[in-house]
């Protein structure tokens, strides 16, 4: 069952992402939006972190969140954000709806993957 | 209305961001040429070609980016490998989005209020009707990476009310990349 799950409308991502996380050794499901992921987060109780991109269509990533927060208040799920955002208002809206952390564009993984691997243990 | 500081802010912070964004092996240069109408053919591409767009906006004012980009074995190579047309296009969007996110995050210190669009391709027919936008201010640019890979780029900034800040074109490198914990 997959620890962790990628968010991201664009494939070029969730393959970079996902598969950077599993050649680490981690467990990666993926989704294409808000909605979709918001959809996995409630049939995955397995799920340790979620990380997700924020412009999306159909949902965005932080509606998807204050929405997994109002249905799973006490559900140990860390959720971090990937995204080209990087203003102090939509941080304090994550911030305000449960993220534990967030990354501006482009991914390094190597940079970030201990904590991850942490997050999701 | 689009002071003559602010015309010039947002011509170095899309250099900026070209060259940090558009660039995806490590070492390789992107050329930027001004050029001086809509004429994506003097960039090397051909009629055939598409355009990912993207819109930045604010209060005061609404900036569409739009990179041109072919399908030519060099530029397919380049963005997407051995990819198929599909995963082009995906590549190539992704690109552009990280190319606007680096746009939108200098332009964040002069507008708090900004919000970005997803990125979205358009073909090349959708061009000729852009001038009906009526941008107060327009930009039209020729890049070539590593001298191969040819693009077009296109920037309106349709204005609200007055804009006039001054951008010195600070690396947009920063903390990406590094996770932020809360």
């Amino acid at each position: 069952m997959a620890k962790i799950l990628v968010v991201d409308d664009s494939s070029t991502v969730r393959d970079e992402v996902a598969g950077f996380l599993r050649k680490s050794g981690l467990e990666v499901d993926t989704a294409v939006d808000g909605k979709d992921g918001l959809a996995k987060v409630r049939t995955s109780p397995g799920l340790k972190l979620v990380i997700s991109d924020v412009n999306m269509p159909n949902m965005d990533g932080l509606t998807m969140v204050e929405k997994i927060r109002g249905e799973l208040a006490n559900a140990a799920l860390s959720v971090i954000m990937l995204t080209t955002e990087s203003s102090p208002a939509m941080k304090d809206r994550g911030k305000a709806a449960g993220v534990k952390g967030w990354i501006v564009k482009p991914f390094k993984g190597e940079a970030v993957i201990e904590t991850l691997k942490r997050l999701a243990s | 209305m689009i002071s003559a500081h602010a015309k010039e802010s947002f011509d170095r912070i899309f250099r900026q961001a070209a060259r940090t964004r558009l660039v995806t092996v490590p070492g390789g240069v992107c050329e930027i040429r001004p050029l001086s109408d809509l004429a994506p053919g003097e960039a090397g591409l051909a009629d055939t070609h598409r355009v990912a767009v993207l819109t930045i906006s604010s209060l005061s004012f609404r900036l569409l980016i739009a990179l041109h980009f072919g399908d030519d074995p060099a530029t397919r190579g380049y963005f997407a490998g051995t990819g198929e047309a599909r995963q082009h296009a995906d590549a190539f969007m992704e690109v552009a989005n990280l190319c606007s996110g680096a746009i939108n995050q200098a332009l964040v210190d002069y507008f708090p209020d900004l919000g970005m669009s997803t990125p979205y391709v358009l073909t090349n027919g959708s061009v000729a009707h852009w001038r009906e936008l009526r941008a107060q201010h327009t930009a039209f640019y020729a890049l070539a990476i590593d001298t191969t890979v040819k693009l077009a780029a296109t920037l309106c900034v349709c204005a609200n009310a007055p804009i006039d800040f001054v951008a010195h074109g600070t690396p947009v490198e920063g903390t990406s990349g590094e996770l932020e914990l809360f």
